[in-house]
């Protein structure tokens, strides 16, 4: 097929009659780091939802590695090297980092139905493995400090960190961010934009949606603008930036960022 | 080793060595406790765990004790041959009913688990089959014999239960220590992010369903061994409420919690028996005040159960 991971083709996602995302079009490239930008209530976290299978699209296609794959679901997305984080974030508070990061190896186990009631040697190795890869992890974004502390007792920017460390656990293909940069002082978001640069650099793309703009503008290759669930502009940072219709829809509407 | 193994082997030691020092009548308390407890466990994989609000597992308890009392008493199977479908009846029972509901939330799922216990009851009552004995429920169910030997003598039975117990905590911590018994703590948790992490929320709470219902079902087999009896009061809502009740008392997921709510809505009605019916103050005071003072039970879970290579924290 072509050379792009993911496309987006004339998408519609209805609530009740009203438009949150309107015959949207979009192709991501594999190692591309993807930006999709747009006031409150654009209808990116939506997009998201669809593409990761908590929605289901009214109208159009999303096509994963030259697949069709809308209305599967979620936890087979997850399968298929389509990993997330929340915008608001969902650990699993009570339960340990190292819990949480496990969660991500679940699909990378290879452990049989009746492994949850009798081990076998190679069910623990396969156990070993997977621990060892959340130390991995862990040192990786800094977590092994905490690793048996709840992750719900942290702090915001490590709770993000736990999210993104997670998802990376289940060795995705493409890494959705929704929002990272949300709540962060401006020295881990310096952090972050380093810390995703990262994770680009091991083979993984990287869809996300942000406002922090210098964040955005500098690490993005390519970005969409959506307003009102439709796309209004799109390209490489510099055309964005400058783009009229663009400065509009952010002047237009209560600037908050 | 994780603390809660660690008392739950000082648990088994106490129990082990119980029948010693105990007279005829509380024997069959303790014989009834570990039965029990196995049941607590059973419900707590279901809710505990997965977080399914199961309200009928008295069900599969009783699955399991008709089973063996219906194959030994009216087809004269020996004991020891019914303990495998007392096992597998109530798994695939538990498949199949738990299947059309498995997707209700929380109040929706409790309300249909509670249908179920009722069309039980309803089933065994009045003698559908010309199989469950009616009202009165099956009587005169045989002692179990191994190689010739009878094992019919009361503390037999008290450690038949107890090595059912044992190997129901070693299931427990084999569980704990799995991609399974993870995967139903992140259903419960979050199920939206546990499905975006790969998890096939279906199948994972069809799994402690059939798991726990599974051992519910030899549990029932043992009660009905104990008692050389079966009827329907046995198994029906209060009593499932009783198994609801002792997880979130005990402690979710806990293994000391859940023996501790078995204890205290088991054990300690009996001690105060002298005081009649009043003995069910116990009962219903525990539910309040723990409901109040300890709202994740009286011995809540802990969790952090990884390898000791990952530990670098400061303790």
């Amino acid at each position: 097929m072509s050379d792009f991971l993911l496309e987006i083709k004339n998408l519609s996602k209805l609530f009740h009659g009203l438009v949150a995302i309107d015959e949207l079009n979009m192709k991501v490239k594999k190692g591309q780091i993807y930006g999709i930008i747009g006031p409150n209530g654009a209808g990116k976290t939506t997009l998201f939802n669809c593409i990761t299978g908590l929605y289901t699209p009214e109208k159009g296609d999303i096509i994963w590695e030259g697949k069709k794959i809308n209305g599967t679901a979620p936890y087979k997305i997850a399968e298929l090297g389509i990993l997330r984080t929340f915008q608001t974030i969902r650990l699993f508070s009570q339960m340990s980092v190292a819990e949480n990061i496990m969660s991500g190896r679940h699909i990378k186990s290879n452990q049989r139905w009746y492994n949850g009631i009798i081990h076998t040697p190679s069910m623990q190795k396969d156990e070993k493995t997977n621990w060892l890869k959340v130390g991995e992890l862990m040192e990786f974004f800094e977590l092994s400090d905490y690793a048996t502390t709840p992750a719900g007792d942290l702090s915001y920017g490590l709770q993000r960190r736990i999210e993104m460390a997670r998802a990376l656990a289940a060795e995705p293909k493409l890494l959705i961010l929704d929002e990272p940069a949300a709540g962060l002082n401006e020295n881990e978001t310096i952090k972050l934009a380093q810390t995703i640069r990262d994770i680009r650099a091991k083979g993984v793309t990287i869809l996300m949606i942000e406002h922090d703009m210098d964040m955005v503008m500098s690490l993005c290759e390519y970005i969409t603008v959506i307003n009102f669930g439709a796309k209004i502009s799109e390209g490489e940072p510099a055309f964005v930036q400058d783009d009229p219709v663009v400065i509009e829809a952010y002047i237009g509407s209560d600037e908050d960022e | 080793m994780r603390q809660s193994y660690k008392i739950a082997i000082l648990f088994l030691i106490v129990m082990g060595v119980f029948p010693l020092f105990s007279n005829s009548a509380w024997l069959a308390v303790g014989t009834t406790f570990l039965i029990y407890s196995v049941v607590a466990f059973s419900q707590d994989i279901i809710l505990g765990r997965a977080g399914a609000f199961q309200m009928g597992q008295a069900v599969f308890f009783g699955l399991g004790a008709y089973t063996t009392a219906i194959l030994n008493v009216q087809f004269g199977v020996p004991i020891i041959y019914t303990f495998i479908p007392a096992i597998i009846i109530p798994l695939i029972l538990a498949i199949i009913l738990a299947g059309p509901v498995i997707h209700l939330r929380g109040d929706y799922l409790l309300i249909a688990t509670i249908g179920f216990n009722i069309i039980f009851i309803q089933v065994v009552q009045n003698n559908v089959f010309e199989l469950t004995g009616g009202p009165n429920g099956i009587f005169g169910i045989d002692v179990v014999k191994i190689f010739g030997i009878e094992f019919m003598s009361q503390t037999a039975v008290y450690y038949m239960s107890f090595i059912l117990l044992a190997l129901t905590l070693w299931i427990m911590r084999n569980l704990d220590a799995s991609k399974f018994g993870r995967a139903m703590f992140y259903i419960n948790k979050d199920d939206i992010a546990a499905q975006s992490m790969g998890i096939n929320v279906r199948y994972y709470k069809l799994y402690a369903f059939a798991l726990g219902s599974a051992i519910a079902g030899a549990a029932g087999s043992m009660f009905a061994i104990q008692y050389s009896a079966v009827s329907p009061e046995a198994f029906n809502v209060v009593q499932s409420i009783m198994f609801f009740t002792i997880v979130l008392v005990g402690g979710s997921a806990s293994l000391p919690g859940v023996l501790i709510g078995t204890f205290v809505m088991f054990v300690l009605p009996e001690i105060f028996r002298e005081f009649a019916t009043a003995r069910y103050l116990v009962f219903g005071l525990a539910m309040i005040l723990t409901m109040i003072l300890r709202p994740r039970g009286i011995w809540p879970v802990k969790f952090g159960n990884i390898p000791n290579y990952l530990k670098k924290d400061k303790k």
